[in-house]
């Protein structure tokens, strides 16, 4: 495969402001998620110092494989809910390894709100279970959770997705052959005694672990009955009396290892075979992107110089390098998988769409997964191409995507407007993990277009009245519309509402899709199959 | 993975990583990457570390492994922490023995006061037809023997209790 | 009288020691061994393995009447004792002449008499040799504490029947004298069964200085010159070379003359070694004979060319002596070390465990008496000695150099061992000097025991890369984790 030649000239000056500005952007990021895992009221963390408790980073670290990394989902989701009270949405996700495997990971974090379940907790923990099954990854559970938070039990229990789905999921890896444990270091009351029980092993640590469906205050309140937490669901009743656990740890170290060793039982399910390569580190430096990703946003910019510091030796094998020019088609490898990368490089047409949806099939064919980077502002409008189909023409495109059999996986590098999102493998077409970067925006249209067509609307609507507007008055109109726009589309609007994965520093890309991809063969590739293209 | 090694009665917790071309070990003070070729002598070796070589002789034993290394002998032993963490039992006794079943108490052989060891005898109980002979879950003291020879007792009934243990 | 069967009754280094010069003899061999034991050298050069039993080990090699029905049983016409065990037993040595068996040493007459270091003592004083000066109790029980005051201080208060340091005691001022004897009679009653007690004047920083002598038995007697065995730990040699760096020749033709002469004395038959005390201003005295082959007795044989054990087989099968006097030389220099399951850096305690490696050093002037295979088991049943090393090199700084290569090539992993130790005693300089006392161990303990260059790191390295559990489950972990490393996004 030949080597993507950059032009980038790293002393230019526009390089350097971009660099800055994302270096900022970064600052900006990494200081967010660092509160965001570590900051906490100091009474929070004097109760879990209290109750003998590690925190959920520690816990962590006492699970993982020394030396391997994680790939934590969602770390600033619900960033723009309850007042940013509730980090993280009080949970950690991921994907991680232990004694070698990759598992997926859902420890709740009880240093927020004692681990309660709030609206977006839930939607996290079910979507880490999602990534599990969508991949069959077994499931490492570390239960320490007050419940679900009450004064918002409407957005936690009652609806399709929301916490019923956490169990209906635990049912559904069961069912699939996909092994779960459960490590109980805290309270699993109510709806979460199910955490552990439909988990495969369970592992209650002495004192500080206990499993009921009502605690002892509920217990005195419904019947009357005075009993203590040990006596009711402690570790000793559960693993001696109930048989509700399995095992009874002494410590924190001792639940975490002998965690990984029933984890070192399992069988090892040979993992889908794909087309591979020696890995190599991209020739070009990834930090180069800071450099590359304009810091306006309107500005185009080649998505193959970005290719070049993601992808494997910054070689790329492009397919129709001369039709179709906005759509970026061709293989390449990441960290040694061989991958389909699908880039925009402007507008889709026509011709791209028709490019694309052939590419797809080539690498459904192929068993070549998919990895999409949009910086897409929608398909092509406009008289002429109407006339050409473009309408049928994308369809064909989120035809062949979404009927795609082989992993998809989605980097949100810039823009993410319209219909253009769903044709690059938009949260709606189960891309197996989605990702943006901290200045990437998503809405039906760019934040300035939609203030301007809502301003529009309200102006037009009061000169109809006969309202002369001054400059000042437009502006009061306009402004206000401008500003919640440009909230919402931003990355951290996103990210905080789960519809991605996380935001990702670009340099970390890499690694990222690296992850997912390995994860991603574990579940099996079906035969290609598609619905009807209309030709 | 982890390992503890102990050299001179001193514990280092270290953990052993390998980045697809070496061995690093990571020591509390550092990471040390390293590596170890034989040399085709019995136990022969030649380490690289710290920007060393060193030819070495070496024999793995079960919990210790010992270095002939600049014509000296070590000794260095080895401990999973995992392992030690479940030799360490699976939590903490309880302080009481409960009858996992009715029965009849066949003989008592500890009385109220008498210090114990983890898995002494303190009595034997008959149910179903077999004769249990139920220990000390720990070492302790033992506070109360609710039952005498003879006397009948139910499910769940406490048969022994030790004191509490002190913190 | 002829010899054609011998049976070694002993076990370890000494008894494949014996065999080989036995063998290379023509003679048929046989040694002792319990059930107990670990297979050593011994067993594979015997022709034949006699069993012993007893409730320890130690106590089968002790049991006569055992063993002489075993030389009786194999036909053995003679048996070597070694060193230690039944080695200076006269008991012993009665019942194999009864049974008609040649003892390989002297006569159960010259054991009792140098057996009994009070009687030794007065035997060499009457015949004129130095001994120092000393009050011995049984002399007049009563006047005991007054007679040991005479002696001056410091003195040395010893059990009658002692050995080995046990129950020795230093004197240094009268007030004490009193209690100490009290303690040391004690300690020999605990030790050996035996109150009794003997004093003798303290020599400070003195040299333990031994002298090869064979006899014939018949008053013929020649030396094989001196060795100097004054590295000591808790009393016992582990250090022993010839020549003396501290003798002048005059000295030395003296205090090997004097020697020899105890032994035409007693009319010495075999090997034999005469101890002294040697003072830093030259004087010596009579310390004990021992009526056996010396476990150092290969430094002499590495300066002389003789085989030690060939001169006791001949004397043993009335062949008299091999050599006059004249044509015994004293040749370049020669250095034993004595190799021990122990831990020097916890007050010399005996270590036990499995040999795993074992890989002894080979060359020119390097010669290995070894009790040890490998692959074997150290246990507590026997004296920690697993070999002795010995070199030979033209002067006393060339045989030092070669020792020191040679002990830290001598590879024994599994069990703890002292080779480390004998290495930085070569190291020393007051050793390269030759300015050394019985004490200079106990003086130079923080010195020869510290701390060497930190090597922790690399030692864990290689406890870590010879894991093979640690290392297949970090290879098990998928490729791409291990270089991602601890990457956090």
């Amino acid at each position: 495969m030949r080597r993507i030649e950059s032009l980038i000239d790293t002393n230019a000056a526009d390089y350097k402001a971009n660099y800055a500005a994302m270096s900022e952007r970064l600052k900006e990021f990494h200081a967010r998620q660092h509160a965001a895992r570590f900051e906490r009221p100091q009474r929070d963390i004097d109760r879990l110092e209290r109750q003998n408790k590690l925190g959920v980073r520690e816990r962590l670290k006492l699970l993982l494989d020394p030396g391997t990394p994680f790939l934590e989902f969602s770390t600033l989701a619900a960033c723009r809910e309850y007042d940013g009270t509730v980090p993280g949405a009080a949970v950690v996700t991921g994907i991680g390894i232990v004694q070698g495997r990759e598992v997926a990971i859902h420890a709740n974090d009880a240093s927020v709100k004692g681990g309660a379940w709030y609206p977006h907790t839930v939607k996290k923990v079910v979507r880490l279970l999602d990534v599990a099954l969508e991949n069959r990854l077994p499931v490492v559970h570390i239960c320490d959770s007050a419940g679900g938070f009450l004064p918002l039990q409407h957005g936690v229990f009652p609806d399709r997705y929301l916490g019923g789905r956490v169990f209906r999921n635990q049912v559904k890896l069961s069912q699939a052959n996909i092994p779960q444990i459960a490590v109980v270091g805290g309270h699993c009351t109510a709806g979460g005694a199910y955490v552990p029980t439909l988990s495969d092993y369970n592992i209650i640590i002495e004192g500080t672990g206990a499993i009921f469906l009502g605690g002892p205050p509920l217990v005195k309140a419904a019947t009357g009955e005075d009993v203590g937490v040990q006596e009711l669901g402690g570790a000793v009743m559960h693993t001696s009396v109930s048989g509700t656990g399995d095992y009874r740890a002494a410590t924190e170290q001792h639940a975490f290892s002998l965690a990984r060793e029933i984890v070192s039982q399992w069988k090892r399910t040979p993992k889908t075979i794909i087309e591979t390569a020696s890995y190599e580190e991209p020739y070009y430096e990834p930090k180069e992107l800071y450099g590359i990703i304009p810091k306006d946003r309107k500005t185009q910019f080649d998505m193959r110089e970005v290719l070049a510091r993601i992808v494997d030796g910054s070689r790329f094998h492009e397919y129709q390098p001369d039709y179709g020019t906005t759509m970026i088609c061709g293989y390449a490898h990441i960290w040694g998988y061989k991958v389909g990368i699908l880039a925009n490089n402007g507008v889709l047409f026509n011709d791209s769409s028709l490019k694309a949806a052939h590419f797809i099939q080539l690498c459904n064919q192929n068993r070549t997964p998919l990895v999409f980077f949009q910086n897409i502002t929608g398909y092509m409008v406009g008289r002429e191409y109407e006339e050409r189909g473009i309408a049928k023409d994308g369809a064909k495109m989120l035809m062949a995507q979404g009927g795609s059999v082989v992993p998809k996986f989605t980097v949100i590098a810039n823009a993410s407007y319209g219909a253009g999102n769903y044709g690059m493998c938009g949260r709606a077409w189960d891309a197996r993990t989605l990702f943006m970067w901290p200045q990437a925006e998503i809405g039906v249209m760019g934040a300035d277009q939609a203030a301007n067509t809502m301003a529009d609307v309200k102006i037009r609507q009061l000169q109809r009245e006969g309202k002369e507007l001054s400059e000042e008055e437009i502006a009061a109109i306009r402004d206000p519309v401008l500003e919640k726009f440009r909230r919402d589309v931003e990355a951290y609007t996103s990210t905080s509402e789960l519809w991605d994965d996380g935001i990702l520093d670009p340099a970390d890309t890499r690694n990222a899709l690296g992850m997912s991809i390995s994860a991603s063969l574990n579940a099996p590739i079906d035969d290609p199959h598609y619905g009807i293209f209309r030709l | 993975m982890q390992r503890i090694f102990q050299i001179d009665g001193e514990e280092t917790e270290c953990w052993l990583g390998h980045d697809g071309s070496r061995f690093v070990l990571n020591t509390p003070n550092g990471t040390v990457a390293c590596q170890l070729d034989p040399t085709g002598l019995p136990g022969g070796y030649t380490l690289r570390a710290k920007g060393v070589v060193r030819e070495l002789r070496l024999a793995v034993g079960p919990e210790a492994t010992f270095v002939h290394m600049n014509g000296r002998t070590y000794e260095v032993g080895r401990v999973d922490p995992a392992e030690r963490l479940a030799g360490s039992d699976g939590g903490t006794g309880d302080d009481r023995l409960v009858a996992p079943m009715p029965g009849v108490v066949v003989s008592v052989a500890v009385k109220p006061g008498d210090t114990v060891k983890e898995g002494q005898p303190l009595l034997v109980i008959e149910s179903m037809k077999l004769e249990t002979t139920l220990t000390a879950p720990r070492d302790g003291v033992v506070a109360e023997m609710p039952f005498a020879e003879g006397d009948s007792f139910g499910l769940k009934d406490i048969l022994a209790q030790l004191a509490p243990e002190e913190e | 009288m002829t010899i054609s069967k011998l049976l070694v009754a002993n076990r370890g280094e000494i008894a494949a020691r014996v065999l080989r010069t036995a063998k290379a003899r023509g003679l048929a061999t046989a040694v002792l061994s319990h059930v107990a034991e670990q297979e050593g050298p011994a067993h594979l050069i015997a022709d034949e393995i006699v069993m012993i039993e007893g409730p320890t080990p130690v106590a089968a090699y002790l049991d006569i009447p055992q063993i002489v029905e075993a030389a009786k049983k194999i036909g053995a016409d003679a048996v070597h004792p070694g060193y230690g065990f039944l080695s200076e037993n006269a008991a012993f040595v009665a019942a194999l002449e009864e049974a008609g068996v040649t003892f390989i040493g002297p006569t159960s007459e010259t054991i009792d008499l140098m057996g009994d270091k009070v009687r030794a003592r007065a035997f060499v004083e009457e015949h004129g040799f130095p001994v120092a000066p000393s009050a011995i109790e049984d002399d007049d029980p009563a006047s005991f504490v007054e007679r040991a005051r005479t002696v001056g201080y410091p003195l040395l208060i010893k059990p009658s029947a002692g050995g080995g340091g046990k129950g020795m005691r230093i004197v240094r001022e009268d007030s004490t004298l009193e209690t100490e004897i009290e303690t040391a009679r004690r300690e020999g009653v605990r030790y050996f069964g035996d109150g009794r007690l003997f004093v003798e004047c303290y020599i400070e920083r003195p040299r333990h200085i031994e002298v090869q002598v064979m006899g014939d038995g018949q008053g013929n007697v020649v030396h094989f010159w001196e060795r100097e065995c004054s590295i000591q730990r808790r009393f016992q040699k582990i250090i022993e070379e010839t020549p003396s760096p501290a003798l002048t020749p005059e000295q030395r033709d003296e205090i090997c003359e004097t020697a020899a002469g105890i032994a035409r004395a007693v009319k010495y038959r075999g090997a034999g070694t005469v101890e002294f005390i040697y003072a830093q201003d030259g004087a010596f005295y009579f310390l004990e004979m021992n009526t056996r082959l010396q476990v150092e007795h290969p430094v002499t044989e590495l300066v002389t060319g003789f085989d030690l054990v060939a001169e006791q087989l001949r004397v043993a099968a009335g062949e008299g002596l091999s050599a006059a006097q004249a044509d015994i030389p004293q040749t370049g220099h020669s250095i034993e070390l004595r190799i021990c399951a122990e831990d020097a850096t916890a007050d010399f305690r005996p270590a036990i465990g499995d040999i795993l490696l074992l890989d002894e050093p080979m060359g020119e002037g390097i010669r290995v008496d070894s009790g040890i295979l490998d692959g074997g088991k150290v246990t507590t049943d026997f004296d920690p000695m697993l070999s002795k090393l010995i070199v030979h090199g033209p002067d006393r700084a060339q045989a030092i150099a070669r020792a020191r290569n040679a002990v830290q090539n001598y590879v024994i992993l599994g069990v703890t061992t002292n080779t480390g130790y004998l290495d930085e005693i070569l190291a020393h300089p007051d050793f390269a000097s030759g300015d050394v006392s019985t004490g200079f161990l106990a003086e130079q303990s923080e010195t020869l025991t510290a701390p060497g260059e930190d090597v922790s790191d690399l030692l864990m390295a290689a406890a870590a890369l010879s894991d093979e559990r640690l290392v297949s489950d970090v290879m098990q972990i998928p490729e791409m984790y291990r270089k991602m490393g601890g990457w956090r996004n």
